[in-house]
């Protein structure tokens, strides 16, 4: 049942290749995890457990750096009471999953589904386990299993004898496993709710980490490539004559819409292939530009019989009866996921059988991805899960990646070949963020009460393109989160979507339309508050009662001082989301210097998610949540120009540098219990409007797009 | 105005014994719209597919089919055919809007 | 050769009727949230009971005879392929008169009825069908003798893991 050939019997492996030649040569050592499973016997197939009392947890989702791997092994261990110090994790096998009939449930990464999707299965897995163990002991001894103990991987038993999981594996390996096994109650957690030393943070740390990018195998071949920069376009002709003759160049292999230089080490393979004349037939966008796509989206504004989302009260008589209306359109752009680690796949491809490593968020689409490219039954598809160098939505459902490294390797059987895109492709080839323009409204009454708002929003959906059945009369039920699902009391209420497609691929960004959408409703709903002249802190409490949102809401007001008069020069802001089943709230304080240079002094983000497994990790995904909102708010924009990205790298698609992060991060941890709510991805929600809320209080101005790089302003530094 | 379906392609052996089993294999061309996806304003791009198929060997029906939205983009299928007599296979497609393809193949038994 | 009257076929105006009556159900099973849920094996939704009994009227659909492959994931589900086996001798007496295939989640219940008899000497058929989401597919053959006998199959959508 080994996966990988060129593993068996091994552990460490080095290599250094003769074919590397004049390249850079690295010592390379599989990584514990990405080994052929663990062996010892299954105490269900979540647990591998050694006779040296060594605990191996398979995982089924990818580590992305939000903590899975550490918490999902402390959901099974702490049902299976066992000694957290002899307790390791292991990628579940993709192939093994196949065969045995997805026995290891969902392995997508995405939606901050990976704990609170799984728990209650793992957890069963795991209590299941320690069923079985005890059960296996109890016959061992002759006694009733009820009038056994265990803990912390012993069993014992009144009479004084004793023994471990190790020891009682192999027997416990061969019983039924219960159908219903108990689960512990919250109050008697011991592993859940701790923060262990996580599982893969000192590789990550010390260098070892092996990503996709970094695997090499005996004989190994590296492949860069260009896709059309056109979207939609197709490869028309390339020369290969010009490159074929170049140094360590080995072949070239080309796809529908792009072109693969296969060469011995990768800069020779990139130099080759920018150097490959190629002719792209660019189809019909080669027009599009941002302001053709703005002219679109406005289209969707002004149109007639846009699709209703949501419809409370009557919007049009409260309108009409109100004493103040306000009005304001938002606006936000592509971005890029931008992950660190460029998307890369090594394939080989020998007689009928296939392996990948990648670093996918995905490993069904992968491997399904891999078997679809190659023509081959998923029987004989081996997919080696490698931890990535970033995810936030790129690697799961897009998987080009992927079919193009099989693609490449079946041209070359035998030969691993390593695809790994060049950070411009990376830039160009994303799965953007999608743009929106959206036009809201709200009413007041003449004492400055919120009676009535509305949001028209013109949008390109996400779904329509990998789910199209999702669409139900015209809208997108994932990018009118915030508004068809809003938590305000508001009487009066209307939400039209109206879904404008532009050639410009779409994809999940991290937090998907919880970063745009809270832009819009937090900032407006702030807009209203001033006009009314009241305070946007107490101006939202009413429409709040009862929702646990109102509970994140006042932690980060009484965190930020808010009712205290803040210092001289120092502005707020504040902002409420909810998102992925958690509930969250940001507030932020900071100043203005200059009119441009913006100095964000403190933030603080509360953030509800019902349980928690792993607290520190959960404070780094807020930590983490609130870098990619200021990140974005300030810096990032993709735009279209010629129907191609304009942008190729980060000089011209900067991220948050580490000089700009805000010397108060804070994150207010405050699990209410009673329901499992994503964190991956909930904290980012509140960021971005809370800066700008801020930003308005110090300057007066009220941003509507983004980023405000383009509004004159920068971070101090 | 009828729409564009087709070409159609056919694999059959040319060739049979008598009694042969024989696999045919049959593909049009036609988008097979299913009704359910969007165009790039939002709005349901209307369902057209190819609704029937037909399959007769010297006159005779031998095969036919009612196809629904979910069958794929350039509708294929395949099926088997006992070799009786040489003569003619005729295979018909016909849309929900009026096209229709026809093929035929001749076959020589002996 | 007569022509048996086929009484799976029903026209395609009473099948829309069905569809628009069979929105609102999608409805409340699409809002919100999209979950890759977690189902019981063998699950029947309503849509796909009634297109089931419309078909076979009260004969009991029974499992075995039938072998159904496809792909136990598929990327995006827009060209599955699809393998029917019927095991039966295929001779006058005693041969497949249909296969239909069904599908748990699509919007439409019904894939494809095709019509056979003991001059395809072999019943088994291949197509290629698009799977909306995650589901399970069901493939039904009638018999000469008016018997019932079927075959369900799991199909992964991957790339319908939303987020």
């Amino acid at each position: 049942m080994t996966h990988a050939r060129f593993q068996e019997g091994r552990r460490d492996f080095l290599v250094k290749s003769a074919a590397v030649s004049g390249g850079l040569m690295v010592g390379f050592h599989m990584p514990a995890f990405a080994q052929a499973a663990g062996s010892g016997p299954e105490v269900t197939h979540w647990v591998v457990i050694q006779p040296d009392d060594t605990i191996i947890v398979r995982i089924a989702r990818s580590e992305l750096g939000q903590g899975t791997f550490t918490g999902l092994a402390q959901l099974v261990a702490e049902e299976l009471d066992a000694d957290w110090s002899k307790v390791r994790s292991e990628y579940a096998d993709v192939n093994m999953h196949i065969k045995r009939n997805k026995i290891f449930r969902d392995m997508s990464t995405g939606g901050s589904r990976g704990i609170r999707d799984s728990q209650e299965y793992v957890r069963q897995g795991g209590a299941a386990a320690r069923e079985m163990l005890i059960a296996a002991a109890a016959q061992q001894w002759g006694v009733p299993a009820s009038e056994c103990k265990a803990e912390k991987s012993v069993i014992t038993h009144p009479s004084g004898r004793k023994t471990t999981y190790g020891k009682v594996a192999a027997a416990a390996s061969k019983l039924e496993i219960p159908k219903a096994p108990k689960l512990k109650d919250q109050k008697d957690w011991k592993i859940i709710g701790t923060s262990p030393a996580r599982f893969d943070i000192p590789e990550k740390t010390n260098g070892k980490q092996v990503y996709a990018a970094d695997v090499r195998l005996p004989g190994m071949l590296h492949a860069s490539i260009v896709q059309v920069p056109v979207f939609g376009g197709k490869l028309k002709s390339y020369d290969e004559s010009r490159v074929k003759g170049m140094r360590g160049v080995k072949k070239v292999v080309a796809g529908e819409d792009w072109v693969a230089v296969v060469a011995d080490n990768w800069w020779r393979a990139n130099q080759a292939v920018k150097a490959l004349p190629v002719e792209w037939d660019v189809g019909e966008n080669g027009n599009v530009s941002s302001e053709s796509i703005m002219a679109f989206l406005r289209t969707g504004l002004e149109a007639d019989n846009v699709p209703v989302a949501r419809k409370d009260g009557d919007v049009e008589s409260a309108f009409a009866s109100a004493a103040r209306i306000v009005e304001a359109e938002y606006y936000s752009g592509y971005l890029n996921h931008a992950t660190m680690e460029p998307q890369t796949a090594t394939a080989l491809f020998t007689d009928d059988r296939l392996e990948v490593w990648c670093g996918t968020q995905n490993g069904e689409a992968t491997i399904a991805a891999a078997a679809e490219t190659a023509g081959v039954p998923l029987d004989n598809v081996y997919v080696h899960k490698m931890h990535a160098g970033g995810g936030f939505g790129r690697r799961g459902p897009h998987q080009e990646y992927t079919k193009q490294a099989v693609k490449i390797a079946q041209a070359m059987p035998g030969t691993p070949v390593r695809l790994q895109w060049s950070r411009e492709e990376d830039m160009k080839q994303g799965r953007y963020r999608p743009v929106s323009l959206v036009k809201v409204r709200g009413a007041l009454d003449k004492d400055g009460n919120w009676i009535a708002w509305s949001a028209r929003q013109a949008d390109q959906s996400i779904i329509a393109t990998v789910r199209p059945t999702m669409i139900k009369d015209g809208v997108d039920p994932i990018n009118t989160r915030c508004f068809v699902d809003n938590p305000y009391k508001v009487a009066n209420f209307l939400n039209e979507y109206a879904m404008r497609q532009t050639h410009v691929p779409p994809g999940f960004w991290r937090a998907v339309a919880h970063t745009n959408n809270p832009f819009v409703r937090e900032c407006f709903i702030d807009e209203l508050a001033h006009a009314a002249g009241k305070d946007p802190y107490q101006f939202r409490r009413p429409f709040l009662e009862g929702k646990k949102d109102l509970g994140v809401l006042d932690a980060v007001a009484r965190a930020i001082g808010w009712e205290k008069p803040a210092a001289k020069g120092v502005h707020r802001g504040i902002a409420v989301v909810d998102s992925y089943g958690s509930y969250t709230a940001a507030a932020v304080e900071l100043s203005v210097e200059g009119g441009t240079v913006i100095d964000v002094r403190r933030v603080v983000v509360a953030i509800d998610p019902g349980h928690i497994v792993h607290a520190d990790a959960v404070k780094a995904q807020v930590e983490g949540g609130i870098i990619w909102g200021l990140s974005a708010i300030m810096h990032e924009e993709i735009t279209i120009q010629d129907g191609r990205v304009v942008q190729g790298n980060f000089t011209d698609y900067p991220v948050l540098h580490l000089a700009e992060v805000p010397p108060k991060i804070e994150a207010i941890i405050m699990p209410t219990g009673g329901f499992w709510g994503g964190v991956g991805e909930p904290p980012i929600g509140g960021v971005i409007p809370a800066i700008n809320n801020a930003l308005f209080s110090a300057t007066g101005k009220r941003i509507r797009s983004m980023p405000l790089k383009n509004h004159g302003f920068s971070y101090k530094t | 105005m009828t729409s564009r379906i087709g070409p159609a392609r056919i694999r059959m052996p040319a060739q049979a014994k008598p009694g042969e089993v024989f696999e045919v294999r049959t593909m049009v061309e036609h988008p097979n719209e299913s009704g359910f996806r969007h165009d790039n304003l939002g709005r349901p791009i209307p369902r057209h597919i190819v609704t029937s198929f037909e399959c007769t060997y010297n006159g005779r029906e031998v095969f036919s089919a009612k196809l629904h939205p979910a069958i794929s983009t350039n509708p294929y299928m395949t099926f088997f055919v006992k070799a009786v007599d040489s003569g003619e296979f005729v295979f018909t497609w016909k849309d929900d809007q009026g096209g229709v393809t026809t093929v035929t193949q001749a076959i020589t038994v002996a | 050769m007569k022509r048996h009257k086929h009484d799976s076929h029903d026209s395609y105006g009473s099948h829309d009727r069905h569809v628009a009556g069979r929105r609102r159900a999608l409805q409340a099973l699409a809002a919100g949230a999209c979950l890759l849920a977690v189902r019981p094996a063998l699950a029947t939704p309503e849509e796909l009971a009634v297109a089931l009994k419309e078909t076979f009227g009260d004969r009991e659909i029974r499992r075995g005879r039938v072998k159904l492959e496809i792909p136990r994931l598929a990327e995006n589900g827009n060209i599955v392929p699809t393998v029917i086996t019927v095991d039966s001798p295929m001779t006058e007496q005693d041969h497949v008169r249909a296969i239909h295939i069904f599908s748990e989640k699509n919007p439409v219940p019904r894939v494809l009825e095709m019509r056979l008899g003991p001059w395809n000497g072999k019943a088994m058929v291949s197509a290629r069908i698009r799977m909306a989401q995650t589901q399970q597919v069901l493939a039904v053959a009638e018999m000469s003798d008016g018997s019932v006998w079927s075959a369900a199959a799991d199909i992964d959508v991957t790339v319908s893991s939303c987020t």
